[in-house]
């Protein structure tokens, strides 16, 4: 099973087509930040955001957003509160933050949010 | 959105480089017609414009009210060509039905000087990042809002909000919630900036228009203390009920404060100062007329484009520095600018006829009212248009201006007062409120609804403080 601590440790790239961004790994999502909007519905019925997971990796559709990369700036991101699929998810300490910077070619680069920025659990 | 921008600016430019011949042949008519007034201005009191040319200004300042709540990404998309479209119509009707290129120059003149100002401030402060490492007491965060109010005086509102908001909400993350961005949003996006013409757009259109640049500091710091004061107690109690219910942080702290970007002082330092090298401020400064902007617009430009290029990347990391918000505010203001013209002009040719109903309280209350849920900028020099109706001045002439804020102190003080302060009542009185907004919820804190702020934090905390100024100071006066 891919894990977001693989993904952040051998630097795994995502990948992004218009509102889709395909992420390297499985995980339960708790908490996306995406411009003003944040994003905890991730039902079946959520008006945000589709969810499909796969194999090795997971597939988002962000509802409300034609491109994403247009939406998005050189500075701005996504942020997501995450926690991996074996973890216990009611312990905090086990939510994994991590932030989705929107590059050329279609590359997602994901980091572990710097000293500098900000992600209220 | 540049070409859209472009266009903007050609119909405009153009309209400038025409009007400089037709001033040529207004001056040679100004003898022969009545409606032509001493400066070369078609006299508003005598040939007001037509009602109906108000419209677009109507229909733009309500879509700017309710497009970031009721249709937001239509809005993010289209707000642009909203702008320029109903703008231009104002352009036209000016330029080829009402022949009025004075009115068109003066606006131009104003928006790049306006224009310049914010980007400058935005682009300068968007280059500092703090770093505060020191535990968020009750005391500290009432420190860090205190020193907000005061230097949004200094650098903007625009500029305070941005400089300190990522500080603010980074040192307060363990216990951060809802009013600690409320109460930034009060001060530091809003009152704080109610000192200086450089604190606060509606004050800077003021200046621009010919108020002094220390009539309002002279005249209203005992309104903006008082103010600031009272908010500063009820957010230090707040905020130690807070405190008390999350003692539990075993986190150390190493006291420092750190600054990346400190050059950036220097740049906003150069932009503060080049406000004053102005034509009309300090005579020995050359004017560059007839081009519609002068030598303090292209050092503001210079030292923005400067300081971006030059910006450590941490900072403009660390910031998420990004360039939305003030295009988003020259789009808006190209828009607001040209739409306004009627606007102003009809409501000085309407309260010169009905002058002697108009109060002070009716200005503070009215201006007030309108600031909060329209943009306090526009809102402020419709009612300093209509206050210098009232004695039959124009607000665009210079020495009007000069006699309104000689002769009559208390309308100017409740209209300054007013559109500041009431700015704050919700998040699209004024630029910074939304920009806060957007931050804090990226950030991943979540805040109240539109209705929600207005009923849980303006009016049981922000009505009652008016009220009070408005009966200390307003009240029955004017």
């Amino acid at each position: 099973m891919s894990k977001i601590i693989d993904a952040l440790d051998k630097k795994l790239n995502g990948l992004h087509y218009y509102n889709r961004i395909i992420l390297p790994f499985k995980c339960h999502f708790l908490k996306i930040m995406i411009e003003e909007d944040i994003i905890t519905n991730f039902s079946n019925s959520s008006p945000d955001l589709e969810i499909i997971e796969h194999e090795n990796f997971t597939d988002l559709y962000f509802k409300k957003y034609k491109d994403l990369m247009e939406e998005l700036s050189e500075y701005e991101n996504v942020k997501m509160i995450l926690c991996e699929k074996d973890a216990d998810i009611f312990d905090l300490k086990s939510h994994v933050k991590i932030i989705l910077y929107l590059e050329d070619d279609h590359i997602v680069r994901i980091e572990k949010p710097g000293e500098n920025q900000i992600l209220i659990d | 959105m540049i070409r859209i921008f472009l266009f903007g600016l050609i119909l405009l430019v153009s309209v400038e480089i025409f009007s400089a011949n037709e001033l040529h042949a207004v001056s040679v008519q100004k003898h022969q017609t009545e409606a032509v007034s001493h400066g070369g201005d078609i006299n508003i009191f005598e040939n007001p414009p037509s009602p109906y040319i108000v419209f677009p200004f109507i229909v733009l300042l309500l879509m700017i009210a309710t497009g970031p709540l009721l249709y937001r990404h239509f809005w993010e998309h289209n707000y642009p060509k909203v702008a320029i479209f109903l703008g231009s119509i104002t352009v036209i009707y000016y330029s080829f039905i009402r022949h009025d290129f004075i009115s068109l120059t003066h606006t131009l003149e104003e928006y790049i000087s306006f224009i310049a100002l914010l980007t400058s401030l935005f682009v300068a402060s968007g280059g500092i990042l703090i770093r505060i490492d020191r535990k968020a007491t009750p005391m500290i965060n009432t420190t860090l809002l205190a020193f907000g109010g005061v230097i949004s005086n200094l650098i903007g509102t625009t500029g305070a909000s941005m400089l300190l908001i990522r500080p603010y909400i980074r040192i307060n993350k363990e216990r951060i919630k809802p009013y600690h961005i409320i109460f930034f949003i009060f001060i530091v996006s809003n009152i704080g900036g109610g000192l200086t013409p450089i604190g606060d757009p509606p004050l800077f259109l003021g200046f621009l228009k010919g108020i002094e640049f220390f009539w309002v500091i002279k005249h209203v710091w005992f309104i903006w203390l008082l103010a600031i004061a009272i908010i500063l107690v009820i957010f230090y109690l707040f905020d130690m009920k807070n405190y008390k219910k999350a003692l539990t942080t075993k986190t150390s702290y190493t006291g420092k404060i750190e600054f990346i970007g400190k050059r950036n002082f220097l740049f906003l330092a150069i932009i503060i100062l080049s406000v004053f090298i102005d034509p009309a401020v300090l005579s020995w400064v050359p004017s560059l007329h007839p081009l519609p902007f002068g030598i303090r617009e292209i050092i503001m430009f210079t030292v923005a484009f400067i300081s971006y290029k030059s910006a450590k990347p941490e900072a403009l990391k660390g910031n998420e520095f990004n360039f939305e918000p003030i295009k988003e505010v020259a789009f808006l203001f190209v828009g607001i600018f040209a739409t306004m013209i009627p606007a102003l002009q009809l409501v000085a040719y309407e309260t010169h006829k009905y002058g002697e109903r108009l109060t002070a309280d009716l200005f503070y209350w009215g201006t007030g009212i309108l600031s909060a849920i329209l943009d306090n900028a526009p809102t402020y020099l419709n009612f300093l248009s209509a206050a210098m109706g009232k004695f039959g001045l124009s607000i665009d002439k210079f020495e009007h201006v000069k006699t309104f804020e000689a002769q009559d102190p208390i309308y100017l003080m409740a209209i300054s007062v007013a559109a500041v302060f009431f700015g704050a009542m919700t998040y699209i009185g004024n630029g910074p409120n939304f920009m806060v907004k957007s931050i804090s919820e990226n950030s991943g804190i979540k805040l109240p609804s539109f209705f929600g702020y207005v009923a849980k934090y303006s009016f049981p905390i922000l009505i009652p403080i008016f009220t009070l100024i408005w009966f200390l100071f307003f009240y029955g006066r004017g």
